[in-house]
């Protein structure tokens, strides 16, 4: 067994210029390294070897699709899906010893690191009332305490249910089956916290939920755009797709306040050229864009195409498609050609004829893709942001053809099949109609509450027992000081987790720590060894097996988890068979088929090789919208300012940083190694704001609730990101992002935009410095 | 750039003739290069091809389809395109003509052009399908939506139920 530091290192900052390129040899160095570390050889290479494969474990790195079967190379995998698999492959393990060692107040003064270093958890452990320690319990009891507070609620809305997405298809439809059975729609999920905007957004204008692109698409583009999106460490293995595209002829256009080293080059390691050669350049265009400026850089080139086609009317936009298929047009139209350009100028920090030239790359295009993560969607503009793309996809056709569409490139691994098995808190009557079929009973019709307004209800008392199924919700969390006060509040804390993170120590007056099987371990229940499905962010449903032993003799899987704490809550009202779903995740599946449509015969169709590709139905030429077709928007929008003396601040992950997990202190790509506490600063800004390289500063937020939100002791680093917009890394700096700063519509943290302002850190360095 | 065109009369009505050729999936069963053909899209497919140990696989695109009378594509790697037309002659015949345009060809496909083989292949593929469909007698199944600039119409402007699930997914 490997073991685990004891000690935290102290930070020590050094900064290197940032990488020009990603990936190459470096990459697997890295990624081997930090296998190695946790795991042993024979783990490491069983796990890199069947990860991404048909019938191999699913990497819970991400959700970016994989090669069809027969295309796959044998190493389907990247450096951070790597580290992250082994990373659960620990051989570190976590016993009853140390919580004995470690208090909870010891632990919630650790970094999100060491409590991540310190390995797998290996039995049921409850914190009792007035204890600071947790101890262990046996499964029976756990489950039996979690069932008496469940059953002992006022109301079944008094309990939240929440969801990240490692957790399976299987497990997920299991999770919504009984929160919907115990009488609750709150099931919140971490896609409210990523890409709720644009599932409001396609939602409405589209028709689908989803993106509508595969990676053939990709392939075949002629023009994509990657926007507010850093592929080179959160979707590695999309460089791939867009190389070939590239090789296919394909131009690509990178929009982002960072010039990251994965939009610049890419030296891919699966070929002789990306060892020894210099790699390909990724993007031919790079957009320097000011955080929060893509709606208006849209909106701009909107203005531009419908300008070009009054120039020469029936050859710049696609009429025939926009009367047969589309509404709206006309009043979109109005709008975007009265929007000025010095508001999209002073939005965007771009000039005008940088975005005319753009605008030439789309009329020299025939097929068009926008790819968009977070630095689109976390922001209050984010819903329109993804409409004013849509608009853009709209006007030239470039939705519903091969090789077109609208891309948004999500983060964990089966976070759009949670959605699709029904975690939402809003489930239409259709679904909830379904469940009353064939489960005989009423499932609640009142909507739930989302993941901002679980932490409201759970400040204001009204939550008493919370359940976190995978994930590390506090740490995911905007506002960290309230929703860790909001978690204390309630009477319940449970989490089924693999390892230990920050929520287990923000604890109700009892906390439960459930844990659970990984996604690489072998699964076996009565009826024999198990697989679980998950759905990747281009709509292909397909099988996960472990192959690891697991961890722990007293590991559960999450269905089990589920099903006997379902089966303990409900006691056979209304009458569900949880006992066969545990033991025959098939019988669960079946279910699923006859439920969600689209996965009709689900069990014979997902162990071909590859799975089942649910239909677009954009893609078929139909859009399920209020009108029957694509609509046209009209977005207005204020651009986010930061008055003198402030910037705007995004957060965003470090290089090696799996979600709220920080693996190392290093970022390297970006040049930062030894510490996380750092602000990325354009240069002239530093100079500006009086500043000074390598200077201690806190980060103060500025919201309209006059609250100050202060994250203590960053280093300023100069770096060239857009004038007036710094960065530095979640979760240090969600405690800057207010509960009460929302996207509109999809009520999404704005976690892009803070405005901030840099104010030198009173105290002697290291103060504040943890966790 | 190279043209192929072939015709041929087939004793079946236009509908017949038409609604069979929408059945890419079925292709393998009569056309001896045909391995496999997936319908990934109503507007895509993706074909594998070949003879004795070669292969080749590539994804097209239809870009035009109207019901009984014409079908365009194009492979999406750009190399080459074809189209096929359907004209009823008699109300129980019709006349299937089939274009393929060489965009890009290779060594390999100039090499082969030369020898006139794919001019043949085309010639006996097609006797393939209108043996096939005169046997039968009737189409083994149809879609009847149509395409224009590569952007589908569906069968029915509202399909009465949804495939697959549409709330919004964040």
């Amino acid at each position: 067994m490997q073991k685990p530091p004891s000690e935290e290192a102290p930070d020590q900052l050094t900064v290197t210029p940032p990488k020009k390129w990603a990936t190459g040899v470096p990459a697997v160095a890295h990624a081997l390294e930090y296998s190695l570390e946790e795991t042993s050889p024979q783990r490491a290479g069983v796990t890199l070897l069947t990860m991404n494969q048909v019938d191999g474990i699913d990497c819970p790195g991400c959700a970016w699709a994989d090669p069809a079967p027969g295309h796959r190379h044998r190493n389907e995998y990247c450096e951070n899906g790597a580290k992250h698999i082994n990373d659960e492959a620990t051989t570190r393990r976590i016993t009853a010893d140390f919580f004995r060692t470690h208090s909870v107040t010891d632990l919630a003064q650790r970094s999100d690191q060491w409590l991540n270093q310190q390995g797998r958890l290996t039995e049921p452990m409850v914190k009792r009332p007035g204890s600071d320690h947790y101890e262990p319990i046996s499964w029976h009891d756990a489950l039996g305490l979690f069932a008496t507070e469940l059953r002992g609620l006022d109301s079944p809305d008094e309990a939240v249910f929440y969801t990240s997405g490692r957790v399976s298809n299987e497990a997920a439809f299991i999770l919504q089956l009984f929160a919907r059975a115990f009488g609750t729609n709150n099931l919140p999920d971490c896609s409210n916290l990523c890409h709720e905007s644009s599932g409001f957004a396609l939602h409405e204008t589209l028709g689908t939920g989803k993106g509508t692109v595969s990676l053939e698409d990709l392939h075949h583009a002629d023009l994509i755009f990657v926007v507010g999106q850093n592929p080179g460490s959160n979707h590695p293995r999309q460089l791939s797709a867009l190389e070939q595209a590239k090789r296919n002829g394909a131009r690509i256009i990178a929009v982002n306040p960072l010039p990251e080293a994965g939009l610049l080059r890419f030296k891919n390691p699966q070929k002789p050229r990306g060892v020894i050669g210099r790699g390909v350049q990724i993007a031919d265009r790079f957009l320097h864009i000011k955080i929060g400026g893509d709606l208006a850089l849209f909106q701009g080139l909107n203005r531009l195409l419908l300008e070009a086609e009054d120039a020469r009317p029936g050859t710049v936009l696609d009429q025939d498609f926009i009367r047969s298929s589309t509404a709206g047009f006309e009043e979109f139209a109005q709008y975007a050609r009265s929007v000025a350009w010095e508001d999209i100028v002073s939005a965007t920090g771009l000039t005008r004829e940088k975005i005319e030239s753009i605008r030439d790359e789309v009329l020299r295009s025939d097929r068009v893709i926008v790819c968009w993560a977070m630095g689109v969607t976390q922001h209050k503009h984010g819903v329109p942001t993804v409409r004013e793309i849509v608009n853009f996809l709209l006007l030239r056709g470039n939705v519903g053809r091969a090789g077109t569409g609208a891309c948004p490139v999500r983060g964990h691994s089966n976070v759009q099949g949670d959605r699709t098995m029904g975690i939402w808190e809003q489930m239409p009557d259709t679904f909830l109609d379904a469940l009353k079929e064939e489960f005989g009973f009423d499932p609640p019709r009142a909507h739930g509450l989302d993941s901002v307004n679980s932490i409201r209800a759970m400040r204001e008392g009204r939550i008493k027992v919370f359940l976190g199924v995978a994930g590390n919700f506090v740490r995911a969390a905007p506002d960290s000081d309230v929703t860790e006060e909001a978690m204390r509040r309630c009477r319940l804390t449970a989490h089924i987790s693999t390892k230990l993170n920050r929520s287990h120590t923000v604890c109700g007056e009892t906390a439960l720590i459930l844990p659970t099987l990984g996604r690489t371990e072998v699964d076996i229940q009565a009826t024999g060894e198990q697989f679980v499905t998950v759905e990747d962010s281009m709509s292909e449903v397909h099988l996960s097996r472990g192959r690891l032993k697991p961890a722990s003799r007293l590991l559960l899987s999450e269905v089990a988890i589920l099903c006997r704490l379902a089966d303990r809550t409900l006691q056979g009202r209304p009458a569900i068979p949880w006992d066969q779903f545990e033991a025959d995740y098939g019988a669960i599946r079946d279910r699923i088929s006859r439920i969600v449509v689209g996965l009709h015969d689900f069990n014979r169709r997902v162990v071909r090789p590859g799975g089942i590709r649910l239909p677009n139905p954009v893609n078929e030429g139909a859009f399920h919208t209020a009108a029957g077709k694509a609509l046209f928007t009209r977005n207005d929008w204020q651009a986010p300012r930061a008055p003198e003396g402030h910037l705007l601040l995004q957060t965003l992950r470090s290089h090696d940083q799996w979600n709220t997990v920080p693996y190392t202190t290093n970022d390297r790509y970006r040049g930062i190694h030894g510490s996380r506490r750092v602000v990325l600063v354009n240069p002239d800004d530093i100079t500006d704001l009086g500043l000074a390289e390598r200077q201690r500063v806190d980060l103060v937020s500025v919201w309209s609730d006059g609250t100050e939100r202060r994250a203590p002791g960053f280093e300023v680093v100069p770096y060239p990101s857009a004038r007036g917009c710094a960065a530095a890394y979640y979760p240090e700096t969600n405690v800057l992002v207010p509960l009460d700063s929302v996207a509109d519509i999809s009520n999404q943290p704005t976690s892009k935009g803070l405005v901030v302002r840099l104010e030198p850190a009173g105290t002697a360095a290291g103060d504040g410095a943890r966790p | 750039m190279s043209t192929i065109e072939e015709t041929t009369e087939i004793a079946v009505p236009v509908r017949t003739a038409y609604n069979q050729w929408t059945q890419f999936e079925v292709f393998p069963r009569f056309m001896s290069a045909v391995r496999s053909v997936e319908q990934v899209r109503p507007a895509v497919t993706h074909w594998v091809v070949g003879a004795g140990p070669l292969r080749h696989e590539f994804r097209t695109e239809i870009v035009e389809q109207r019901p009984d009378a014409y079908v365009a594509w194009r492979s999406l790697d750009g190399r080459h395109r074809g189209e096929v037309t359907f004209h009823a002659t008699a109300p129980e015949r019709t006349s299937v003509t089939v274009r393929i345009r060489t965009e890009r060809p290779g060594p390999v496909n100039l090499l082969v052009g030369a020898t006139g083989l794919p001019g043949r292949l085309v010639r006996s593929e097609l006797a393939h399908f209108k043996e096939y469909i005169e046997g039968q007698g009737e189409e083994s199944g149809a879609w009847r939506g149509r395409i224009r600039g590569g952007h589908v119409q569906p069968p029915h402007p509202h399909p009465p139920k949804r495939r697959v699930p549409h709330w919004p997914v964040g």
